[in-house]
């Protein structure tokens, strides 16, 4: 399964705690998760690839050990 | 005195008997129908909270909008639903007084949170039923959870125990990313943890009492605790808290719905988001810190509440609009007690308004930036308006009047560069940067020249008589 934000391998995470209705899954990679009754349409805006993941903003930033 | 809900069931249960909760008993998917549903509810006048008893593939339920209207806010206080907002806000502040009401601390066996206990094989789906809020979020966020942590430092001083609102994503059945802002007082205690490199622990409390939900989104000192802000805003009657089990530090609302116990990993960031966040846009990706979920305590059949957050007013809107007003109110008026009121209910206070009497020129200017350097202020506030003491600042027909007929731009609007700004405001530039705007819409007062003095209107003399006779009227008309 290919994750529709980065195009990584992806996962299920669980399926429907009551009956067998849904699973959801998740990307290992950029973590996007999505349940399988949806139909996830990342805009361009918000798709990610190893590259921009090593470039992402990072809160807070880690300090310094002491 | 007011009355006191033990937890989030008792205020549900007024806001039915005040028809102030609608329940959904048909069968609903996840998405989009509970996030379309808060939308909606939050978008109406006095908009009621919306329980969904019957959610596809999930065991409980989900209360969204408890806190989305004025009536709604209104009865959180226990006061009528039809009071104004400004009443409220000066009930707030009536109540704020009483700081600290010490909590009472019970045993686990008086804790309705401890009827249920999970440690192995943790599924946050078999507790919560998860749904994404918005479309292009990043995965299913909690969204109104009361976050509790410590200072490592200081483990068991109580005052300086944190209870804050941060956005929490599912990222697996029993891990969570959740944002810590700088500027925000769990950073603080992070950054002592991971400093060396230790865990920070923490307990993620679902479905509170409204006014525990209330206090952890308001914007307090480091060194006051929001339990004890709780039982002041209850006129006085302390709230219940219970030691969370992994940590006996760690104190939890007694009777929550569900407790989430765990760990921030020290040192480790992890993609999350984006999330639709409360400007009105979403907030990117970025690498944030995750909590590793070792254990889970619930009432029998929990109720998840959640909020739906977008473009204002929605929930979020009503549940931090007072309670950022009312802490700035307080810290201006301890230097500037000419200060009326502080409407800092737009955008978390991104947008404030300030009546003050001002006593000579540059008076209400020197209040705006004492304002803009509160804690809050400091990063959220931008665009500052201050009106005459006779304007009531959460009336906008009012301040616009004030801003249309008292501001003479070319002296009356300043504006501060590269100031410290709110990083969701998509207008800071870089993020968390911003230019502060104060527009002074008050009379000119001495040795500040005021060239032309004018008389203002009153009201006729019996205007208020014909107030009431048309009231009559109309109501005669209805019957």
């Amino acid at each position: 399964m290919e994750c529709p934000r980065c195009g990584s391998a992806a996962r299920v995470m669980v399926k429907s705690p009551v009956g067998d209705v849904w699973e959801v899954y998740v990307c290992e990679t950029c973590w996007y998760s999505w349940r399988s009754t949806e139909t996830p349409v990342i805009i361009d805006k918000f798709k990610l690839d190893p590259a921009k993941i090593g470039e992402l903003g990072v809160i807070p930033a880690v300090p310094p050990l002491d | 005195m007011a009355r006191v809900y033990k937890d989030l069931r008792e205020f549900l249960a007024a806001l039915e008997e005040e028809g102030q909760l609608v329940r959904v008993k048909d069968e609903v998917m996840p998405e989009p129908d509970i996030g379309a549903a808060g939308r909606a509810a939050s978008r109406m006048t006095d908009g009621p909270a919306v329980l969904f008893e019957n959610i596809k593939g999930y065991k409980g339920t989900v209360v969204t909008n408890a806190h989305g209207s004025w009536a709604n806010h209104a009865l959180m206080m226990s006061m009528p639903k039809d009071t104004p907002t400004k009443e409220q806000f000066v009930e707030l502040n009536r109540r704020w007084d009483k700081f600290p009401v010490p909590p009472n601390v019970l045993s686990r066996e008086e804790a309705l949170c401890k009827q249920n206990t999970i440690t192995e094989d943790i599924n946050l789906f078999e507790v919560l039923p998860l749904y994404r809020i918005n479309e292009q979020d990043g995965g299913f966020f909690l969204s109104k959870a009361s976050v509790v942590s410590y200072d490592p430092d200081v483990p068991d001083d109580f005052d300086k125990l944190n209870v804050g609102t941060y956005r929490i994503q599912v990222k697996d059945k029993d891990r969570v990313g959740i944002q810590a802002l700088p500027m925000h007082d769990i950073a603080i205690q992070l950054a002592k943890a991971e400093r060396k490199n230790e865990p920070l622990p923490i307990a993620i409390t679902l479905g509170n009492n409204p006014l525990v939900t209330f206090m952890a989104s308001t914007p307090v000192g480091y060194a006051q605790n929001e339990y004890e802000f709780v039982g002041a805003l209850q006129d006085g009657v302390p709230t219940d808290i219970v030691a969370a089990d992994t940590d006996p530090n760690l104190l939890v609302p007694a009777h929550c719905e569900v407790v989430l116990e765990g760990y921030i990993i020290p040192r480790a960031r992890v993609v999350e988001g984006p999330f639709g966040e409360f400007p009105g846009s979403y907030s990117g990706a970025r690498l944030q810190c995750e909590v590793q979920i070792t254990r889970i305590t619930h009432r029998d059949n929990p109720i998840f509440e959640n909020l739906y957050l977008g473009m204002p007013w929605t929930e979020i809107d009503y549940l931090m609009a007072l309670n950022t007003s009312v802490p700035l109110y307080k810290q201006l008026k301890t230097d500037f007690p000419e200060v009326q009121a502080v409407n800092a209910m737009y955008t978390h206070g991104i947008g404030t308004i300030v009546s003050i009497k001002p006593r000579y020129g540059g008076h209400a200017k020197g209040a705006a930036m004492r304002l803009l350097s509160t804690p809050h202020g400091m990063p959220y506030t931008k665009i500052l308006i201050m009106v005459d003491d006779f304007v009531d600042p959460f009336n906008l027909e009012q301040v616009m009047w004030a801003l249309t007929t008292r501001v003479l731009p070319s002296k009356d609007v300043t504006m501060i560069e590269n100031a410290a700004g709110m990083p969701l405001d998509p207008s800071s530039y870089p993020a968390g940067m911003t230019t502060k705007l104060i527009i002074d819409a008050t009379t000119p007062v001495a040795p500040e020249p005021n060239p032309r003095p004018v008389e203002l209107l009153k009201d006729p003399v019996d205007t208020e008589k014909w107030n009431g006779i048309i009231r009559d009227m109309l109501k005669q008309m209805e019957a």
